[in-house]
């Protein structure tokens, strides 16, 4: 225990605090280190709002259900994975516009928002609950874990979600061991009529990619702490031939828009193309969604392309 | 004597900005945002050259340069034709609706679930034409007879109103945001050859009627009652006029997405080299127009590789400035 506390981050360790304080009954009041200073929580909230799709994945793998959550990227309620769990959540807006009203309708007692959340929204944000930001990390293919572990201590669930990270590892270090994905090259692209957005390799699901064993590629095209690239020119699109495509689409229907892509022949002559090994996923899921939960999913998605096709 | 020196020279700009056209042609299918250099093309061009190189040159270069050729042409003929006919120098073919329609109706059918990469050029077509009818109907046929102000400005209304309707749509829809946004922009790279060839037809309607709406253009521009006075009917004339701009523009605009100040800066320089006489800037026109695209396109390309600048981007960035400087540097022609 002490071995692995000393070689885990600052942050890993105070969960792992809060978790033998919880195993010792004094679970009450905790001091938690958030992007703005310390925040105080106490016991385990029940009013719970989360403005960031990886916090209401995290509070959900920890056994809360939020009563209100903002919509996902491209949609109107919550990402498709997770819509079947919290089917009558409410909505208090986008993460890029809140709708401080509804938020405050909902009496919260805690919030859990983005990294990202503006200061001037914090300010506004957290005089309505006590509001717990991680710190931003910028993009990295782990930084949900740590942002996953902060909301799991806030709700004082810490245990839970850290069982559920835990699971996504076994679970990726697992298939990369069955699925025979070593060395198998791949990129997560979203596609354009123009030419394709290259996604970053230090995204969530570019991350578990690399954790199943794949080799993901950028092709040397995402600016650090960029989450695509440009729409790459048609001409360069030979740069993201890999063995396997992983496509992501924000409509529903991933083999419409990979029917869309076939019509442009600078993507039907790909060799990957050729070969059928162009894999459509939801882009709600692979390029805004992140969390334990979301992991699981993005790993079913990744498990069935492999399994599909006899490779 | 003075008519035939002044056609010699005429013919001579015209033989000029050919060559140059032919030249731009030839570097938009030589350079590229790809590996795929001079050296190589040129031996696709000489009739042999690796797989890869065929292909990009003869299907990538080649098809953006023959779309580049038709956008330009229908832009800078556009551009002309309206300054003439609302003898405004500073009109646009935006202005008539033209581009804010074909992107209402581009974002209604991104709503209803087709996305950027299947849709159909008729989309943005028919927006493009419902657009204009409804800045004619918003101007009223009645007005048009004797105030082409009231048609600009109705315009430009009509066009802020239905910008303000696009942007409402797209913020009920982040999906439909996101596949629009480079939508918006104007761009000639992954447009196919079948695209081109759907609004050929209307491109060809709208070169026909010019051919024979010149003449009485051309008299328009001495005075409504001088006009009538040799045969013409003026308001028939400019609704005509309206409805080619209508077809030019849409198809431009189907294939390519709006691409900004084109009809604005080629009538300019078309009438600084040719005079204010429209059956002659015309001709420049339809020789500037796909030159100022076709160069914009390449340095597009060359500018950010391995991606490529929005064409739309590019003709604002160089547009602008030019028009800024001609309305400084000297009291505004009429027209």
């Amino acid at each position: 225990m002490l071995f692995s506390l000393r070689k885990t981050s600052p942050l890993m360790g105070a969960c792992l605090a809060t978790v033998l304080a919880l195993a010792t009954g004094s679970a009450q009041a905790r001091t938690l280190d958030t992007a703005h200073g310390e925040v105080e929580v106490d016991g385990q909230p029940s009013r719970v709002v989360t403005l960031y799709e990886g916090a209401l994945d995290a509070a959900l793998a920890a056994g809360v259900t939020p009563l209100a959550a903002v919509a996902t990227r491209g949609g109107q309620g919550v990402a498709g994975y997770l819509s079947d769990r919290v089917p009558d959540i409410a909505m208090v807006g986008t993460s890029r516009e809140l709708n401080l009203e509804a938020i405050a309708a909902q009496n919260p007692d805690l919030i859990l928002a983005s990294p990202y959340l503006s200061d001037e929204q914090y300010a506004l944000v957290s005089q309505l609950a006590p509001t717990v930001v991680p710190e931003s990390e910028g993009f990295t293919p782990n930084g949900w874990k740590n942002e996953a572990r902060l909301y799991g201590e806030a709700l004082g669930h810490a245990e839970e979600v850290e069982e559920a990270i835990e699971a996504v590892e076994t679970r990726a270090a697992d298939l990369a061991e069955r699925l025979d994905s070593q060395g198998t090259t791949t990129s997560l692209v979203r596609w354009m009529p123009q030419g394709p957005l290259v996604m970053s390799t230090e995204l969530f699901s570019t991350g578990l990619l690399e954790a199943t064993g794949f080799d993901v590629t950028d092709a040397d095209l995402v600016k650090e702490g960029r989450p695509h690239s440009d729409p790459l020119s048609l001409e360069n699109l030979g740069e993201v031939d890999t063995d396997l495509l992983f496509m992501a689409t924000l409509n529903e229907d991933g083999r419409e828009a990979l029917d869309a892509a076939r019509q442009s022949p600078a993507f039907s002559r790909l060799e990957v193309a050729k070969r059928d090994q162009v894999i459509p996923v939801d882009g709600q899921l692979w390029t805004s969604a992140s969390g334990p939960l979301a992991a699981q999913a993005v790993l079913d998605d990744i498990e069935t392309a492999l399994s599909s096709d006899e490779r | 004597m003075i008519a035939s020196a002044e056609r010699r020279r005429l013919a001579g700009q015209g033989l000029t900005l050919a060559g140059l056209l032919l030249l731009a042609c030839l570097a938009s299918l030589l350079w590229g945002a790809g590996d795929v250099g001079a050296e190589r093309a040129l031996a696709v061009l000489a009739g042999h050259g690796d797989e890869e190189a065929r292909f990009v040159v003869g299907t990538l270069r080649g098809s953006r340069t023959l779309v580049g050729l038709a956008v330009g042409m229908a832009l800078g003929v556009a551009g002309a034709l309206l300054q003439a006919v609302s003898r405004n120098p500073l009109a646009e073919p935006g202005l008539l609706g033209v581009s804010a329609g074909a992107a209402f109706a581009v974002a209604i059918a991104l709503l209803l679930g087709t996305s950027a990469a299947t849709l159909r050029v008729g989309v943005a077509q028919l927006g493009a034409l419902l657009g204009c009818l409804c800045v004619l109907g918003v101007a009223r046929f009645r007005g048009l007879g004797n105030d082409p102000v009231r048609l600009v400005l109705a315009g430009a209304a009509f066009t802020g109103l239905l910008s303000a309707l696009t942007t409402l749509l797209l913020l009920f829809d982040q999906r439909a945001a996101d596949e629009i946004r480079f939508w918006v922009v104007g761009s000639l790279s992954g447009r196919r050859l079948e695209d081109l060839l759907a609004v050929l037809p209307s491109l060809a309607v709208a070169a026909a009627i010019t051919l024979v709406i010149a003449r009485p253009l051309a008299a328009l521009a001495l005075g409504e009652r001088l006009a009538a006075g040799l045969g013409h009917h003026p308001g028939r004339v400019r609704l005509l006029v309206i409805l080619v701009v209508a077809l030019l523009v849409g198809g431009a605009t189907a294939i390519a997405g709006p691409i900004a100040f084109v009809g604005l800066v080629v009538p300019f320089a078309a009438r600084a080299l040719a005079g204010p006489d429209i059956r002659r800037s015309l001709w420049l026109c339809l020789l500037l127009g796909p030159l100022m695209v076709i160069i914009a396109d390449v340095i597009s390309r060359r500018l950010v590789a391995p991606s490529e600048l929005p064409l739309g981007v590019l003709t604002a960035l160089c547009g602008a400035p030019v028009l800024i400087a001609v309305v400084r540097r000297r009291r505004l022609p009429m027209l």
